[in-house]
């Protein structure tokens, strides 16, 4: 493992906005995530690639704490968000969300109208004093996520009532109206068709001028379009690091040359 | 990615060619099997269908009569002289004439009236009174103390007829069975053909049914279900005050917040086990516990509610536990993804996706509650105690009082077949309500029923 030590350093970037070290997820018995250290620049995509299983949406969970939710996840080492450790006792993971917002694979819109999913965040955290800072928090979610100029004439339509790519984004929407200052999102496009994924990647292409994100990808074809870095994960090691031009065309390990060559995964 | 052989898996041996047209035997098998089972299926259906029907005849076949009763159309002359001879209008004074002093007011109205449809009779005029029910005294005393200034008048009363001259107007007594009944002679028939000739004697609609209380042995014509409906709706009351939230709250702790650990399992294992126990059980643990330790009153509704309650819990944390799991994951973990806390997430997401379903639970197992018998009778909620309606709507918690199926109970161990016409008439009450709260289930899941 040493050897993979070295190309972390050399991928290593200026702000720094969250910074892993040494973690280790146990479900169980099992041995989800071996020993992951990596450091996650401010403001660029980073994106996690590797077969299924292989523990990046486990360490991808890591980062807001949603494995906390699991009751047999065990979680060892240090994760760090500009430079305090997220794990820490004091730690509220409820605060912790607020800032380090989550997409899910699956498009998950609440049961409600547009207008209330997007709301619902800001409505909690307080982020809104009045009914019309409200209506602001909303709409400028909605522009950022690209969905404002389909959904203006139908705020109090339900949001489950959109077309699946509408919905993720509207997921995006929903998470960005927090006001996050990290995205992960864990394969947003993977239940979405070419023209809604495209609609999605060049949102992803604009929040990054805002926003660090995380975006675990089966799709290396996506992680090639959107980051600027990307790890590879194989059995729960992370195997590889770095800008992403260069894992696609020089990649340092073995591993990652037979996986973005398609002999493995 | 996986290498997927494609050139070198040659097929072993070239299938025969086979018109698509024609079935093979296997398909034909197949084919058979699945109209056999299908004719299974409907035969199940048609069976269960065929008990319903039986079912639901013969309770509206026996039940429906409880719903008229026959009334004696009387001008009984409330003579001076009898009830208040110093001419006060006091009623004290009127309320010393006892039912008894009535009965001669009655026999002379009664004589009367024989008189008029012209029949002749040998009956005695004490024995004439036999077609009347035993409580018409007790019908005319409550009118005059009611409203003294009746007195000296001639009043026109509608007298309950006795249960067999009821009987015989519905069928169910006849010339023959009276041959061996004390109560009522082929005699006291002829006069009633009579009366009912010329419109004295009539079937009405039985509203005392419904509003009515229970009535003693002998009276089963005055007996009706209205204090025993009372007596449900206390101990529903009871039942919903605390079944639901003490059944939600402890469903969604054990569901979203409890460690999953054998302490949990322990109880989630014991929570199935108390929802197969035996109702009577309840009932006895009732008698031990709130009545003989926390020295709650007996027969009281509160009491019966409190029984139900532990009965009702099971069904409706096992109801909540399933609609809170059937909520998609991916919910929570929005809600959760958006900075909500565990408590946020359930309250303002996962709960109100439950509610259809914790609802139809709550309303299943209260009308579960609501048809239950055995346990009431343990606590002294009998039939019989039903014959007064609660002082106050605070008291119908703790006056004495019985339940609809209780009360049912009560009139189909009685002696006089006339009860028995009233027991399949509490039984048509009992399921008209039954029905109504599973109309309500089906309204309530239809009205917060969402798609996601």
């Amino acid at each position: 493992m040493n050897d993979m030590r070295l190309f972390e350093r050399a991928a290593a970037v200026d702000g720094v906005k969250i910074s892993a070290k040494g973690v280790n997820v146990h479900y169980g018995t099992a041995h989800a995530l071996k020993d992951v250290s990596v450091d996650i620049g401010d403001r660029l995509v980073t994106a996690f690639i590797g077969p299924s299983g292989c523990g990046k949406s486990t360490f991808l969970r890591c980062l807001n704490r949603m494995n906390d939710t699991i009751p047999s996840a065990a979680v060892t080492g240090r994760i760090e968000l500009d430079g305090q450790d997220i794990y820490d006792r004091r730690v509220d993971p409820v605060q912790l969300r607020a800032k380090v917002g989550m997409v899910f694979q699956k498009p998950n819109p609440f049961p409600k109208s547009i207008y209330d999913n997007v709301a619902y965040g800001p409505k909690i955290h307080g982020l809104a004093k009045t009914r019309a800072d409200l209506d602001v928090v909303v709409e400028t979610a909605l522009r950022r996520a690209a969905l404002w100029n389909e959904a203006k004439d139908r705020l109090h339509a339900p949001g489950t009532g959109l077309s699946g790519g509408q919905q993720q984004r509207l997921c995006i929407a929903r998470a960005i109206a927090t006001e996050p200052e990290v995205l992960l999102m864990d394969e947003p496009c993977s239940a979405l068709d070419p023209i809604a994924t495209a609609q999605v990647e060049e949102l992803i292409d604009e929040l990054k001028q805002n926003y660090s994100v995380v975006i675990v990808t089966h799709s290396m074809q996506q992680a090639a379009r959107v980051s600027q870095r990307t790890a590879f994960f194989h059995l729960g090691h992370l195997v590889e690091y770095g800008e992403t031009g260069q894992i696609f065309t020089n990649p340092r390990d073995p591993r990652t040359e037979s996986y973005i060559s398609g002999r493995i995964g | 990615m996986t290498d997927i052989p494609l050139g070198d898996a040659a097929p072993a041996a070239p299938r025969p060619a086979r018109s698509i047209l024609e079935t093979d035997a296997r398909t034909r098998a197949r084919n058979r099997a699945e109209t056999r089972f299908r004719a299974y299926g409907l035969a199940a259906l048609l069976v269960g269908l065929f008990f319903l029907v039986f079912l639901m005849s013969s309770i509206l076949w026996n039940g429906l009569g409880a719903f008229t009763q026959t009334r004696f159309a009387l001008d009984v002359e409330l003579l001076e002289s009898e009830l208040d001879p110093e001419g006060t209008r006091d009623p004290a004074v009127i309320a010393k004439t006892s039912t008894f002093g009535y009965g001669d007011l009655i026999e002379a109205a009664l004589a009367k009236a024989v008189a008029a449809s012209g029949i002749q009779t040998d009956l005695e005029p004490g024995d004439l009174a036999d077609i009347l029910s035993s409580g018409a005294a007790a019908q005319i005393r409550d009118r005059v103390t009611a409203d003294p200034s009746l007195v000296g008048q001639t009043v026109s009363f509608d007298l309950l007829a006795s249960s067999r001259v009821d009987g015989y107007i519905k069928g169910r007594v006849t010339r023959e069975s009276l041959a061996d009944d004390k109560n009522l002679s082929p005699a006291h028939l002829d006069i009633v053909d009579a009366l009912v000739a010329d419109g004295t004697i009539a079937r009405s609609f039985n509203m005392a049914f419904i509003t009515g209380a229970d009535a003693s042995e002998k009276r089963p014509e005055e007996a009706g279900m209205g204090v025993a409906m009372v007596g449900s709706l206390y101990v529903m009351l009871t039942v919903l005050a605390l079944a639901l939230p003490i059944g939600v709250a402890a469903s969604i702790y054990l569901e979203e917040f409890a460690p999953k650990n054998r302490f949990t399992d322990f109880i989630e294992v014991n929570i199935a086990n108390l929802a197969a126990v035996p109702s009577i059980v309840y009932g006895i643990l009732g008698l031990a516990v709130f009545i003989q330790f926390a020295e709650l009153p007996q027969s009281a509704p509160l009491v019966g509610g409190l029984v139900l309650t532990l009965l009702t819990l099971p069904t409706i944390i096992i109801a909540t536990r399933a609609a809170l799991k059937a909520v998609p994951p991916s919910i929570r973990d929005a809600a959760l993804g958006v900075g909500a806390s565990r408590m946020q997430a359930v309250f303002h997401h996962v709960l109100p996706l439950a509610v259809p379903g914790i609802m139809t639970g709550t309303i299943i197992g209260m009308a579960h509650a609501l048809g239950e018998t055995a346990p009431l009778l343990l606590i002294g909620m009998v039939g019989f105690v039903a014959s007064n309606y609660p002082d106050g709507a605070l008291h119908g918690f703790v006056s004495p009082n019985s339940a609809m199926p209780a009360q049912v109970y009560e009139w189909a161990k009685r002696a006089d077949p006339a009860f028995y016409e009233r027991a399949w008439g509490g039984i048509i009450v009992l399921l008209v309500f039954l029905l109504l709260m599973n109309l309500v289930a089906v309204l309530v899941r239809r009205r917060f029923e969402r798609r996601w």
